[in-house]
């Protein structure tokens, strides 16, 4: 009985794992891990400039004749919305003239022009296109975040089409 | 009292046990998170420490494509150096010679090359933008239109993401 306890027991002792080769492989992969790893994800927000071309307005067919573009004019103290359209009509442009005082870096007025910019997208829902033209005095970083506040608001798309101009005169 | 001084011999010469199972769940936490960290090309856009990219919502993907680098001291045309900045001036890329300055050329030369190997294939006409978050819009301006005049009147802009 002794003798077999004793056999039980080093039976048992031989189930235990070297781990000492899987440490080793692990000290490998975790400097090589560590050097090709990137600690940011850069991501990208894909614009263009304006370009010539000929457009035929007779080749619209009714839903695109409802589209209307939204020009936003990024200033150090204010944004001016207003908007373009290929069927001309005074009021219905009037409607889109809209003023909002800005302080840099406010999320008031980035919301406040956030609800317009719904408000607009519920009312022209095959729109989306809006320039952007900012003041020589505005910051990349506020364009950008200008930029994130007009493609989409929460999972809900906005303009995603964004042209970036610059002020003429 | 012979047979006590081997006893306690024998136990003083068990060959010591290193608690490896602790280390190895600390090893395995970090194998599965720089795992998931793990980038396929991190040399492609390294970042340098005078340029710090704006944070967005943006979800989009950057592609492989011409790079201009718009970091607080130098313009950069794929890595290389094509004009020097100080505070919101480019040096040779002013308004007037856009067209002359060595941004143009470079990205004309890029085009006709990308003409000439695509054989029939539209050649690619955006670039990719890194830009520093503090570079004021009268900056940027002159390289957007530089390119657009170049060529290439689509941009992607790289920002990290939030």
């Amino acid at each position: 009985m002794a003798r077999l306890g004793r056999i039980r027991h080093k039976s048992e002792e031989d189930t235990e794992l070297n781990m000492v080769p899987i440490m080793n492989m692990f000290m490998v992969l975790i400097p090589f891990l560590l050097m090709s790893a990137s600690f940011y994800q850069i991501k990208a927000i894909n614009t263009s400039v304006p370009v010539h071309a000929d457009t035929h307005a007779g080749n619209l067919s009714n839903n695109e004749k409802e589209k209307i573009t939204v020009v936003l004019e990024l200033k150090e103290k204010e944004i001016r919305i207003s908007g373009l359209s290929e069927t001309p009509n005074d009021l219905f442009l009037s409607e889109l003239k809209m003023v909002i005082s800005r302080q840099p870096d406010s999320e008031a007025s980035m919301d406040e022009l956030v609800n317009f910019l719904k408000a607009l997208k519920s009312r022209y829902p095959a729109s989306d296109t809006l320039i952007l033209i900012p003041d020589e005095e505005v910051l990349y970083r506020e364009i950008i975040q200008t930029m994130d506040s007009a493609r989409n608001y929460e999972t809900e798309t906005l303009f995603p089409n964004i042209v970036l101009s610059g002020s003429l005169g | 009292m012979a047979l006590g001084k081997s006893k306690k011999r024998s136990q003083k010469f068990v060959p010591p046990k290193l608690m490896l199972t602790s280390m190895m769940d600390m090893f395995t936490i970090i194998l599965i998170f720089l795992l998931f960290s793990f980038s396929e090309n991190p040399e492609d856009l390294k970042l340098d420490k005078d340029l710090e990219l704006p944070t967005s919502t943006a979800e989009g993907e950057y592609q492989e494509t011409i790079k201009i680098v718009l970091s607080q001291k130098e313009l950069r045309l794929n890595d290389e150096v094509m004009a020097a900045v100080q505070g919101r001036q480019i040096a040779g890329l002013t308004n007037d010679n856009l067209e002359s300055s060595p941004l143009f050329q470079g990205l004309k030369t890029f085009r006709i090359e990308s003409e000439k190997s695509e054989n029939g294939q539209e050649p690619p006409t955006h670039v990719l933008l890194l830009c520093d978050r503090s570079h004021s819009f009268q900056t940027i301006n002159r390289v957007i239109k530089t390119a657009g005049l170049a060529g290439y009147p689509n941009f992607q802009f790289a920002v990290l993401e939030e």
